[in-house]
């Protein structure tokens, strides 16, 4: 012990050597940037590993491309919501309404005016943008913060549930069927929005989170980044000093509701049906935003680690216990123990376990603590 | 629409007016009390409901049993759900006692649905009808009627004339004088939560005497609640009554005269409008600390 402690002093372990390289790393402004790059690469090929065996297993008996797909849309919608809510502290619990606008506002334009899914998403994006700069322009005139804030964005989405579920020309509750390739274009294929298999549509969602994390670190890295995050600080303090507050927030949620409609758009093309029930359950607010809770608020990184964890988590488990709801338990239990025990989320884990090893006395760190707190 | 008819709406919308009213009664004295919004209020009411269907229906258990039952049950739940997920966090920040409260409304509901299915079930006995004034009233409606109105009544009693009353309305007022004046806060807030719980079980409890249910019956009249709430703003209990009873005619002559679920969408409307023009709500005092 005393013979440990010594060495330790005098030179750095090996694993010190490695956290002091890591830490210099992360205060690189590119840092953030190399770890996507790093998680996009291993995201490229990840579909193409699962039926490849190792010690006679193989990653395919747990892990389906569909159930990829299903973290990728949630992982998306994470990322959109944080550039929000993470970002500016405006805590929304109703991105139901723009992952709903995206599926419905792509699904009518195609079935009524025959528009390319393509255009009908960016056409259900921007609806979606005016729903969010509305509530945005109502919630913050008149300065709801909080749980007033929360409710509002609530209420806003369940508004939308209840609309296409009464309105008959929305669809009503039944919905919309998807139409066959063939009635709008040459057949499958990425024109058309849709494919034969599963596989194009992982890289169709890949390439959205792709742009989605491209656009929230540069947002975070900008000054517009700083402005929001003053805001999440302290809005009252960042007024003070002549940040726009109002301004920002209307941008912060406009840019969010964009791109959670995206995921909402592909979630239309991928699945046969679209109904009130589906795309604007009062669930869907709480998918959309578990990812980015779980994987930490407010950080890049985050939402993609917390999705990799919640979905295939949950549907695993819903496969292999074969309990209806039961996925929903597994819910329940992540997002009651991650604010408990962990609320800065996932991405502070593996500073908090080098923490936890040196309260057991079982590691005895050389470098000292402060600003090892990286945000992700 | 003939007086008789009309009047029989009227009893419905004073019934689930009551109903509307006790489950926004407990979900108000959490938020006054606690500064929480708690999600899992529904998924209590479920509990509820599931106790009185059950011990009724399977265990053959006389009303007058399942009733109080159920009530006392979800006070012993209210509190365990305090003492394990809210008091931990209680002076953490708003969103995070959201997102545990529904986490526990995740695990309830599922959990409920997981044992007893998700199909809808109903008492199996009929309770008959009884002529009034020449109106036709269902037993079942008129019994809930009377019991909501009865705790409304009580509840409202034990906050204005009671001890623990005092001190619960006390620490909603302030929290942190309640603290300076010797009520022991923590305590109060397990029993508020206790209390709120029980209040939700009993509202709960008297759903299945006029309706069929099912687990995701509670998602519909927590929205509802928080509605009422924020209309009788936040944390004031005569407002958590009164709005009740105005969401309770507005969703039962909305049924009647707005097609599919146009009254929900009324609903909303007024819910967005007062929120936007007067969060503080009817009765409530300033929002804005």
């Amino acid at each position: 012990m005393s013979m440990s402690e010594s060495t330790a002093q005098t030179q750095p372990s090996r694993i010190d050597r490695a956290r002091l390289r890591y830490r210099t790393f992360r205060r690189q402004w590119y840092s953030t940037a190399v770890l996507l790059a790093g998680v996009f690469g291993i995201l490229l090929v990840l579909p193409l590993t699962l039926n490849l065996y190792a010690f006679g297993l193989s990653l395919g008996t747990w892990v389906s491309v569909h159930m990829l797909i299903l973290t990728l849309v949630w992982a998306t919608t994470g990322q959109a919501w944080n550039m929000m809510s993470g970002y500016t502290g405006q805590f929304s619990f109703g991105h139901a309404a723009f992952f709903g606008l995206g599926a419905y506002g792509t699904i009518i334009l195609l079935n009524t005016a025959g528009l390319n899914p393509w255009l009908g998403m960016l056409v259900g994006a921007t609806i979606a943008s005016l729903y969010g700069l509305l509530i945005g322009v109502l919630c913050f005139r008149y300065d709801l913060r909080g749980h007033y804030f929360a409710l509002a964005t609530l209420a806003f989405a369940e508004l939308l549930r209840h609309t296409f579920n009464t309105v008959s020309q929305l669809g009503g509750a039944s919905g919309f069927f998807r139409p066959l390739p063939q009635e709008y274009a040459d057949g499958f294929g990425l024109i058309a929005f849709q494919f034969e298999n599963a596989l194009p549509y992982y890289y169709v969602i890949l390439a959205f989170l792709i742009v989605v994390s491209a656009i929230s670190l540069v947002i975070k890295q900008s000054r517009l980044g700083l402005y929001l995050f003053a805001i999440r600080e302290n809005e009252n303090a960042a007024s003070a000093v002549g940040i726009p507050t109002y301004r920002y927030k209307l941008v912060g949620i406009t840019v969010s509701a964009f791109f959670t409609a995206w995921a909402g758009a592909f979630w239309a093309m991928y699945f046969n049906t679209i109904r009130p029930e589906t795309v604007y359950d009062i669930l869907v607010n709480v998918e959309v935003l578990l990812p980015a809770i779980v994987g930490g608020i407010g950080t890049v990184l985050g939402p993609i680690v917390g999705a990799f964890l919640v979905i295939p988590l949950a549907e695993i488990a819903r496969q292999s216990v074969d309990i209806a709801g039961f996925d929903h338990v597994i819910y329940g239990v992540l997002l009651i123990v991650i604010v408990l025990y962990s609320p800065k989320g996932v991405v502070s884990w593996p500073a908090r376990l080098f923490e936890l090893l040196e309260d057991r006395g079982l590691y005895e760190s050389t470098i000292d603590d402060e600003n090892m707190d990286n945000d992700e | 629409m003939d007086p008789s008819t009309a009047l029989q709406y009227v009893a419905f919308a004073i019934l689930l007016g009551g109903i509307y009213g006790l489950v926004a009664l407990g979900l108000t004295m959490i938020f006054g009390v606690m500064d929480v919004i708690n999600f899992a209020h529904g998924a209590l009411m479920v509990v509820g409901m599931y106790i009185v269907w059950w011990g009724t229906n399977e265990l053959g258990l006389s009303l007058f049993l399942t009733i109080p039952i159920a009530v006392i049950a979800l006070f012993v739940l209210g509190v365990g759900i305090h003492l394990s997920t809210i008091a931990p966090i209680i002076d953490s920040s708003q969103e995070n006692q959201l997102i545990v409260t529904f986490g526990v409304l995740l695990i309830i509901v599922s959990a409920i649905e997981i044992v007893f299915s998700a199909d809808p079930q109903r008492l199996e006995f009929g309770l008959g009808s009884v002529q009034f004034a020449g109106v036709y009233l269902p037993l079942g409606q008129l019994y809930a009627l009377i019991i909501a109105v009865l705790a409304v009544i009580i509840a409202w009693a034990f906050l204005q004339y009671t001890q623990l009353g005092r001190a619960i309305r006390g620490t909603a007022d302030n929290r942190d004088a309640a603290q300076y004046v010797g009520i022991n806060v923590p305590r109060i807030d397990y029993l508020t939560f206790g209390f709120g719980a029980a209040l939700a079980g009993l509202a709960g409890a008297v759903i299945p005497l006029f309706q069929s249910i099912d687990p995701h019956l509670g998602d519909a009249y927590l929205i509802n609640a928080f509605v009422i709430v924020v209309l009788g703003g936040l944390g004031s209990f005569p407002g958590a009554l009164i709005g009740g009873m105005i969401i309770g005619f507005v969703h039962v002559f909305g049924q009647v005269f707005l097609p599919g679920s146009g009254y929900q969408i009324a609903i909303f409307l007024i819910f967005i409008l007062v929120l936007l023009l007067k969060p503080s709500g009817l009765l409530g005092g300033d929002v804005h600390e």
